[in-house]
C-alpha cells in the first residue's frame, strides 16, 4: 500500500487547524501547497500574540491527542468517540489554496473571458489533469491537507480591567479579519473561536458581558463560540474539551456535507463542464460526461468518508467504480497514454477504499469477494485493452493487490483476526452466510495474503527473467526504434522498465528475491504470531530457498538451522520435507564452511529412507572435500537429533545372569545406507552400560578377526574374545570414569568394523558380569577418524516393546521373546562352597544317637573364612550339637521351641580345593518324628572381604521306631499255697528294711512278639521287661528264654517272640482290689552294619496289665503222668465271700477219667482249692476237650476254665494236649 | 475458459504422532492443456500443506476444547483461493485431511455424467460437503484396523515418535476411488 501516491489512501477524517497556540507537533504544513499555487494563496492571518500559557498548552496537547488520523480503520472507534478529527496547529497564519486557477502565462486571455476553474480541475491549463485526467491525488490532498473544515482560534480574555475593552477591541477585529480572509478565498471552512479566561479574579458576570459582547461583534453563531474559564482542573479542561470539539464536529460535518452536496449538484447538472482553453495537445481529448460522473462520484465518496459515513460513501465509490471501468471511461483511454496507468490507479484506489468501507463494517466475506471482483475487472480489462496478463507486470500487480490486502488487514485491525484469538480466519458475516461459500471467501489473516504475495512474487520474476536481452539495456545504451517498440509491450504499471525489472549484469535494477523473502518474512511472522509453526517453518524453508538463490549462505544457515536441529518434519516422519530442508542446507553449510553441519547433514542423508540424489558420492569421508578448515574439525552426533542409518541392538541372550560368570551377549549393527554408497570404516566401537558392567570397545582391525567371521548374505556374524585392559585414563578421547579413578578398564576386542550398506554386523561375545544388580547397555558411540574429521556418532538404547533379533549364526536368528532385551538382571555371585552329607544310612530309628557328618568342600578359587550356621527345624526337638572335626570343642544347639540353632560357628579359613568335616550329634529320639536340618555356610573371599557370599543346603531326617511288638498275658497257677487268711500279718516288725509280702501270688507269663520295621537288618543283644507296679504289689519277671550268644540278628519284617513270667504279689493279704501292671518291653540293638557302636536301647511300652481280680478264677493245669494226664482245676475265691462252686465233667470218648463226675467245693474267702481228675486219653498226639463245667452255685454262672501251659481256648472250652506215646518224655520236661 | 468445479486435490492420513500415514495426490484440470492431467503442487508441496494443517488442529484443540464430538473439524484453513483445507480428526487421534481445489475439475465432464447436485456454476461448498469425504475414509481406515496383520501401534507407537506408513494396497485404492469420485454435492461415497 506504501507504493501508492501519498494521501491516496488515508482514512479521510475532518480537518481541524488551531490557530493562536504555537506547538511543534502536527503543524500545519504550508508545503504540502504547491510553489505554483503558492503566491496565489490566500493567507489567513491572526494578528494576536500567540497564547502561551499552561493552559492553553494542556488545552492544544489534549486536543492533539484526541488527533484520530492513526486509529484503526474500523467501525468500532466510532462508539468511543462523538467525533474525530485530524488535528493541524498553525501559530498565526495559514494559506489557503486558490479557488481559481490563472491561466497560464503565454495564452491569450479568449473572449469572452474564460471560465476560471479550480487549480486542481482538469479543465484548467495548469493542472496536470488537463485537458483529460479523471482525479488525482492533488486533490484529495488539498482537503485531507489544506483547506480545514474548522478553523479554531484561540483567544485570551484579558482580566486587567483597565486594557479589557481595548484587547476585546482588538480580539473581535482579529476575528473579523479571519473571517474576512475566509470569505476571501472562497471556501467555506468554518471559524470556531475559543477564549481562555485570564485569571480568576474576576466577577463571571462582567466575562459573560464582554464574551457576549465579543460574539456579538464579530457575528460568531453562539455554537462556534467557546468559553474556558480559567484554572480549572484537568479534568474539567478534559470535559470542556470533549464538549467542544463534539460541537465543533457537527459543524465540521456539516461543511463536508455542503461540499458533497455541491459535487452531487455538479453531477445532476448532467453537462460536461468545458475547460477554460480547449486542449490544444496530445488527444485534444476533454473529459466526457461520464467521465466527470467518475469523478464527482469519487468526490462525493470522500466527502462521504469525511463524514464518517462509510454505507454512503461505499455506494458512491461502487457508482465511481462501474463508471470508471465502463465501457464509456476506461476502455476509451488509449492503453499506451499515461492517462490509462492513472484510470488503472484510480481504479485500485477506489477498489481498495471500497474494500475499507467493507471491512469497517464488518464485512469481511464481501470484502473478500469485492477483492476477487476488483483483480477479475482488472485481469479482464488488461486482457482485453492492455498488455495482458502474461508478464511481469501483472504479477507485479497481483503481488500488490494482495499485500494491500495484507496491509489493509493490517490497519483495520479486525478483532475477530486478532493475533491473540488464533483465529486463522473470520466467519462469514450474516449477509453471506447462507450460500454457498467458497473457502477462500471466509476471510483469512494477513499471513496468507502475504503468502499468495510471494507466490505472484515468483511468478513475476520467472516473467522477468523471460526478458530477452534486448530489451534489458538500459535506455539511451539501445536504438530509439527499439525503446519505442518496448514502451508499448511491457506492463510497466507501477513497477520498473524491464531494463530495471530485470538488469543485465553490472547495471542497479529490482531484487526479487529480497522482494519475495520480505514478503515472505512477514507472512511468516504472521504465522508465528498464531502459533502456526510449521507453516511458519514452511515459509522458513522457502525464504532458504530465496537467499540460496542470491548465494547468501549465511542467511540460508542462520535460517534453517534452527528449523533443521529441531525439526519437527523428522521426527514426525515428513521425510520429505526434511530432505529437501537439508540438502539445502547442506548446500549453504558447504559455501560458510560450517563443517559440523556438513558432515552431520551428510551421515542423515546416508539414511535410506530419504530418496537417493543421482550423482552424489555418498561418501562421508569425501565430505569435507572443498571446504577451507583451519583445523580438523570435532563432531558430535547424537541419536534423536538426526536420523541415522545406522541402527544398533545389543541384546542378551538371557534375561538373568549371574555376577562372576559371563553372560552371552550380541551387538548388531545394520547399516541402512544408500545402496552403493561408500562404506564406512568406524575406527573404535564403544558400548557403555548402566550397571556393573565394564565398558566395551570394538577396535577396527582390517585384517582382524576375519578367521572367525562366518558371512551369509547381509550378515556378518562374528565371535570376538574379549580381554580386560585397564588403561592409564590419560587419554582426553576416553570418557573418564564414573568413580574418577585415573585408571580404567575396559573390555577390548578386535574386530573389523567396515559397514557396507545394508549390511549387519554381529558381534557375538561374553560379557562378564561383576556385581549384582540391573544392567543395561546405554548407549554405543562410533568414533571415525578421517583424515579430514573426527566424527563421533552416539545411539542410545531405548526401552522399546519391539522385540529384538538374536543371531544364532549368520543365517538364522529368532526374536527374543522378552522385550528390552539390551537389560539383564546381575543375580549375586553363586556360591561355589559346597556341603556335602557323608555316609548317611537311609534312616535313622527312634533311641538311637544319630550323628550326621558334613564335609564343607571350598571349591572356590580362593581362600574363603567360612562361618556356618546350623538350624533344626522339626516338633520336640532333641539337644544335639556340633563338633568339627580336629577340634574338641563342640558346640551345642540352642533349643527353642520349634527350632534349635547352632550359631555362628566360626570354621576359619578353608584354603581352596580343602575342605572341612562337621558332626552334628543329636540325642536319640524318643518317639519316631521328621526334622530339618538347614546348614548355611557364610564366606568371604580373601580378595573381597566386604562380599559374604552364602551357601545354604537343606537336609531331610526322618526318625522312624525300629520295633513294634505286641503282647499276650496268660494266666499261670501260681504253685506256692496262698497265706492263711487266719495268719495275723503285723506281727513280724513294722521297722523291717524290707517289707515282706503276705498277700496273695499269682503267676503269669508274658508272651512278647516284637518285629523289625527297620529297613536295615539289626542286632538284638536282648530283651527285657521292666515292671512298674504299684506300692501295694510285689513283682518280679522271669526271662524264660535266653537269647543266642552275641545276640539275634533280626531281619526286617521278621518276627521274634520272647516269654517272660511273672510273679506278682500283694503285699497285704487285706489288699484284695485288683491291681495294674505298667510294663516296658525293652529291646537293646544295635544296627548288624555297625556292631561296634553302642547299644541302643528301644523301650516298648506294653498295654497295662491287669492282675488280682476279685472275680473267682478257675485255672486249669495239667500234668503227664505216664500214660496219665492229670488235669487240676484249681478254683481261686480272692473275694470275702463264701463261694459254692459246683463241677460236671462229662464222660468222653477221647478219654476215660476219674475224679468226681460230679461235685460240689465250698471256698471260704481268701482260699483256693483244687480238684484233681486222672485222664486216659484214648487218642494220642491230639487236642482233647475235657467237657468240664464249673458253674457257680449261688449266681447259677458258669465259670470260664482258664487254661494254662500244656492247654488251649476254644469258643466252647480248654482243650487238653496228649501228646504221642513216643513224645512222652519230652513233654513232661 | 471452461467453467470449473471443486475437486479433492489431495487425501491425507495423519497418525497420533503427527506422522503422515498415507497421502494421495489427485491430478487438477489444468486450463492451459484442457485435460486433468498435473497436481496442482508438487508432492513436496502437498506434504508441506498437510504438514502445516497439523497445525490448525493443535489450534483447534487449543481454541475449542472438545467442541467438535463428531471430530469434524471443517474447513481448517484456505491457502489462497484454489486451495483449501479441511480436517477430520477421530476418537483415536488420526487424522484425515482434504485439500479440495476448488478449480479441480471442468464443469461440463460432470454435467454430462449427470450425478449429484452439482450444477456447472458451482463456485463454493457448503457447510457439510466434505461429510461424506471424511465418513467414506473413515470407514476406509476402520477396513484397515479391521485387518489382523495391521498393527496400529507400528503407525503410531505409543512412544509418540514416527511410524511407518501404510502400505495396504486396498486402503490406497479406497483413497483413490473417495477422492476420483466426489464432487460438490456427493451424499455418499
Amino acid at each position: 500500500m506504501d507504493d501508492f501516491p501519498r494521501a491516496s489512501l488515508d482514512h479521510n477524517i475532518p480537518l481541524l487547524v488551531t490557530l493562536g497556540i504555537p506547538s511543534d507537533e502536527s503543524p500545519y504544513n504550508n508545503a504540502a501547497l504547491e510553489p505554483t499555487l503558492k503566491d496565489q494563496a490566500t493567507l489567513v492571518r491572526s494578528d494576536e500574540p500567540p497564547l502561551e500559557s499552561d493552559q492553553a498548552r494542556a488545552l492544544l496537547g489534549y486536543i492533539l491527542d484526541r488527533d484520530a488520523s492513526d486509529l484503526p480503520w474500523n467501525g468500532l472507534q466510532d462508539a468511543l468517540s462523538r467525533y474525530k478529527f485530524r488535528v493541524r496547529t498553525a501559530a498565526r497564519t495559514l494559506l489557503l489554496p486558490p479557488r481559481r486557477a490563472r491561466l497560464p502565462e503565454g495564452i491569450e486571455p479568449p473572449q469572452p473571458p474564460a471560465v476560471l476553474h479550480s487549480p486542481f480541475s482538469p479543465l484548467s491549463p495548469t493542472s496536470p489533469l488537463y485537458p483529460d485526467g479523471l482525479i488525482d491525488t492533488r486533490w484529495l490532498r488539498k482537503h485531507q491537507e489544506l483547506v480545514p473544515s474548522v478553523l479554531l482560534s484561540f483567544y485570551s480574555l484579558t482580566f486587567d480591567p483597565t486594557q479589557a475593552t481595548l484587547r476585546d477591541n482588538k480580539i473581535k477585529s482579529d476575528i473579523n479579519n479571519l473571517k474576512n480572509a475566509l470569505i476571501q478565498s472562497g471556501y467555506k471552512t468554518r471559524l470556531a473561536v475559543v477564549v481562555l479566561g485570564d485569571h480568576k479574579r474576576s466577577s463571571v458576570d462582567g466575562v459573560q458581558e464582554r464574551l457576549e459582547n465579543l460574539r456579538k461583534g464579530c457575528s460568531i453563531d453562539p455554537k462556534s463560540f467557546f468559553f474556558v474559564p480559567p484554572q480549572e482542573t484537568q479534568d474539567a479542561l478534559e470535559r470542556i474539551v470533549e464538549n467542544t470539539l463534539a460541537t465543533i464536529y457537527t459543524h465540521a460535518t456539516e461543511y463536508y456535507r455542503d461540499l458533497g452536496r455541491h459535487a452531487r449538484k455538479k453531477r445532476s447538472r448532467g453537462v460536461a463542464p468545458q475547460p477554460t482553453i480547449p486542449p490544444t495537445s496530445g488527444t485534444s481529448r476533454s473529459l466526457s460526461l461520464q467521465d466527470w460522473n467518475v469523478r464527482y462520484d469519487f468526490k462525493s465518496a470522500i466527502f462521504a468518508e469525511y463524514r464518517q459515513e462509510m454505507d454512503a460513501a461505499f455506494r458512491s465509490f461502487e457508482q465511481a467504480y462501474e463508471n470508471l471501468l465502463n465501457s464509456e471511461v476506461v476502455e476509451l483511454i488509449p492503453s499506451w497514454s499515461p492517462r490509462w496507468n492513472e484510470a488503472r490507479l484510480l481504479a485500485d484506489i477506489i477498489a481498495i477504499r471500497s474494500l475499507r468501507c467493507l471491512l469497517w463494517n464488518g464485512q469481511t466475506t464481501a470484502a473478500v469477494r469485492r477483492w476477487q471482483l476488483h483483480r477479475d475487472r482488472i485481469a479482464d480489462l488488461v486482457d482485453s485493452r492492455g498488455s495482458g496478463t502474461n508478464n511481469y507486470g501483472w504479477e507485479a500487480w497481483e503481488a500488490r493487490w494482495a499485500t494491500v490486502m495484507a496491509n489493509l488487514l493490517e490497519r483495520v485491525k479486525l478483532p475477530d483476526l486478532a493475533p491473540g484469538t488464533l483465529a486463522l480466519y473470520a466467519q462469514p458475516e450474516k449477509a453471506a452466510m447462507g450460500d454457498r461459500l467458497r473457502p477462500w471467501d471466509l476471510l483469512h489473516h494477513p499471513g496468507y495474503w502475504y503468502h499468495i504475495a510471494a507466490k505472484h512474487l515468483y511468478l513475476r520474476r520467472s516473467f522477468a527473467l523471460a526478458i530477452p536481452e534486448d530489451d534489458r539495456r538500459p535506455p539511451g545504451s539501445s536504438p530509439a526504434s527499439k525503446v519505442a517498440s518496448k514502451a508499448f509491450s511491457y506492463d510497466t504499471y507501477m513497477c520498473p522498465e524491464p531494463h530495471e525489472e530485470y538488469p543485465l549484469p553490472g547495471f542497479k535494477g529490482i531484487r526479487h528475491s529480497q522482494l519475495i523473502i520480505d514478503c515472505l518474512m512477514k507472512a511468516r511472522s504472521e504465522f508465528q504470531k498464531r502459533q502456526q509453526l510449521r507453516m511458519a517453518a514452511e515459509l522458513s524453508l522457502e525464504s532458504g530457498r530465496e537467499f540460496t538463490a542470491v548465494q547468501d549462505w549465511q542467511n540460508v544457515v542462520l535460517l534453517l538451522e534452527p528449523l533443521w536441529r529441531d525439526m519437527s518434519f523428522r521426527t514426525e516422519g515428513w521425510l520429505d520435507i526434511a530432505e529437501d530442508l537439508s540438502w539445502r542446507l547442506r548446500n549453504a553449510a558447504f559455501q560458510v564452511g560450517r563443517a559440523d553441519l556438513v558432515l552431520t547433514i551428510d551421515w542423515e542423508l546416508l539414511d535410506r529412507s530419504f530418496t537417493k540424489r543421482r550423482n552424489w558420492h555418498y561418501d562421508i569421508s569425501k565430505s569435507l572435500e572443498g571446504i577451507d578448515l583451519e583445523s580438523k574439525p570435532t563432531v558430535k552426533i547424537h541419536d534423536g537429533n538426526v536420523l541415522s542409518f545406522l541402527s544398533t541392538s545389543f541384546v542378551f541372550k538371557t534375561e538373568e545372569g549371574k555376577a562372576g560368570q559371563t553372560a552371552q551377549a550380541q551387538l548388531s549393527v545394520t547399516s541402512n545406507a544408500h545402496e552403493g554408497s561408500a562404506p564406512i570404516i568406524v575406527n573404535r566401537l564403544q558400548v557403555d552400560f548402566a550397571g556393573s558392567i565394564r565398558t566395551l570397545i570394538l577396535e577396527h582391525k582390517g585384517d582382524a578377526a576375519s578367521s572367525s567371521q562366518r558371512k551369509h548374505r547381509d550378515v556378518t556374524f562374528s565371535e570376538v574374545a574379549l580381554e580386560e585392559k585397564t588403561t592409564q585414563n590419560t587419554d582426553e578421547n576416553r570418557p573418564p570414569t564414573a568413580d574418577g579413578h585415573q585408571t580404567a578398564t575396559y573390555l577390548y576386542g578386535d574386530v573389523d568394523l567396515t559397514l557396507s550398506p545394508g549390511r549387519t554386523l554381529v558381534f557375538a561375545m561374553d560379557i562378564p558380569l561383576r556385581e549384582p544388580g540391573e544392567a543395561n547397555a546405554a548407549s554405543t558411540r562410533f568414533s571415525l577418524n578421517h583424515d579430514t574429521f573426527d566424527l563421533e556418532y552416539v545411539a542410545r538404547f531405548q526401552e522399546s516393546t519391539i522385540p529384538d533379533d538374536w543371531y544364532v549364526s549368520a543365517s538364522s536368528k529368532k526374536l527374543m521373546s522378552r522385550s528390552n532385551a539390551h537389560s539383564i538382571h546381575i543375580l549375586p555371585r553363586p556360591p561355589k562352597m559346597e556341603i556335602k552329607q557323608l555316609a548317611v544310612p537311609d534312616e535313622f530309628y527312634t533311641s538311637e544317637s544319630i550323628e550326621l557328618r558334613f564335609e564343607i568342600d571350598n571349591a572356590e578359587d580362593e581362600n574363603a573364612t567360612t562361618k556356618l550356621d546350623v538350624i533344626l527345624r522339626g516338633e520336640e526337638l532333641s539337644p544335639c550339637t556340633l563338633q568339627l572335626e580336629g577340634h574338641d570343642e563342640s558346640h551345642p544347639a540352642e533349643a527353642g521351641d520349634e527350632e534349635s540353632v547352632v550359631q555362628g560357628v566360626s570354621l576359619g579359613t578353608i584354603e581352596r580345593g580343602k575342605s572341612t568335616v562337621i558332626t552334628l550329634r543329636v540325642e536319640p529320639y524318643a518317639i519316631s518324628t521328621q526334622f530339618e536340618l538347614t546348614l548355611q555356610a557364610t564366606y568371604h573371599l580373601e580378595s573381597d572381604t566386604a562380599t559374604s557370599i552364602i551357601q545354604t543346603a537343606i537336609f531331610q531326617v526322618n526318625v522312624v521306631n525300629p520295633f513294634e511288638a505286641n503282647y499276650d498275658l496268660l494266666p499261670r497257677l501260681h504253685p506256692d499255697p496262698w497265706p492263711s487268711l487266719f495268719v495275723y500279718e503285723g506281727q513280724d516288725g513294722d521297722d523291717a528294711a524290707v517289707k515282706i509280702p503276705k498277700g496273695i501270688s499269682q503267676a503269669w507269663c508274658l508272651v512278647t512278639r516284637y518285629a523289625s520295621f527297620a529297613a536295615a537288618g539289626l542286632l538284638v543283644k536282648d530283651v527285657d521287661v521292666s515292671i512298674r507296679a504299684p506300692p501295694s504289689v510285689r513283682c518280679f519277671a522271669t526271662k524264660k528264654h535266653d537269647l543266642p550268644e552275641g545276640g539275634r540278628e533280626v531281619r526286617p519284617k521278621t518276627i521274634e517272640e520272647a516269654a517272660f513270667d511273672l510273679v506278682a504279689q500283694k503285699m497285704s493279704l487285706d489288699d484284695r482290689g485288683a491291681a495294674s501292671l505298667d510294663v516296658s518291653f525293652i529291646i537293646k540293638w544295635t544296627r548288624l552294619s555297625d556292631m561296634a557302636s553302642p547299644v541302643n536301647t528301644t523301650v516298648l511300652p506294653v498295654p497295662r496289665l491287669n492282675t488280682f481280680g476279685i472275680e473267682p478264677r478257675v485255672l486249669g493245669s495239667i500234668s503227664y503222668v505216664k500214660d496219665l494226664v492229670v488235669l487240676e482245676i484249681t478254683i481261686e475265691n480272692a473275694s470275702n465271700h463264701f463261694l459254692t462252686f459246683g463241677l460236671t465233667m462229662e464222660p468222653s470218648e477221647e478219654f476215660a477219667f476219674s475224679g468226681s463226675k460230679q461235685t460240689t467245693l465250698h471256698l471260704l474267702p481268701v482260699s483256693r482249692r483244687s480238684v484233681t481228675y486222672r485222664m486216659l486219653p484214648l487218642v494220642r498226639g491230639e487236642w482233647v476237650k475235657p467237657a468240664l463245667v464249673v458253674r457257680d452255685k449261688y449266681f447259677q454262672k458258669v465259670l470260664r476254665v482258664i487254661p494254662t501251659e500244656g492247654m488251649k481256648l476254644d469258643k466252647d472250652g480248654f482243650l487238653v494236649w496228649v501228646p504221642p506215646e513216643d513224645d512222652d518224655d519230652d513233654a513232661e520236661e | 475458459m471452461a467453467t470449473t468445479i471443486p475437486s479433492i486435490a489431495c487425501l491425507g492420513v495423519i497418525g497420533r504422532n503427527n506422522n503422515p500415514l498415507h497421502i494421495t495426490i489427485f491430478p487438477s484440470y489444468d486450463p492451459k492443456t484442457n485435460t486433468a492431467s498435473t497436481p496442482v503442487r508438487t508432492p513436496l508441496q502437498f506434504s508441506l500443506l498437510l504438514s502445516s494443517s497439523l497445525d490448525v488442529f493443535d489450534l483447534r484443540l487449543r481454541t475449542t476444547a472438545g467442541a467438535s464430538v463428531s471430530g469434524d473439524l471443517g474447513l481448517l484453513h484456505a491457502i489462497d483461493e484454489r486451495l483449501a483445507v479441511y480436517g477430520f480428526e477421530t476418537n483415536t487421534g488420526t487424522r484425515f485431511v482434504v485439500i479440495v481445489d476448488m478449480r479441480g475439475r471442468r464443469a461440463d465432464a460432470r454435467v454430462a455424467s449427470g450425478k449429484g447436485g452439482a450444477a456447472a456454476a458451482v463456485v463454493g461448498l457448503r457447510e457439510g460437503e466434505m461429510k461424506p469425504v471424511f465418513k467414506a475414509m473413515q470407514t476406509a481406515y476402520v477396513k484397515l484396523l479391521q485387518n489382523p496383520f495391521y498393527d496400529p501401534d507400528e503407525h503410531s507407537p505409543p512412544t509418540g515418535v514416527g511410524g511407518k506408513r501404510i502400505t495396504s494396497r486396498l486402503f490406497a485404492e479406497d483413497m483413490r476411488r473417495i477422492g476420483e469420485t466426489w464432487i460438490p454435492g456427493v451424499t455418499s461415497l
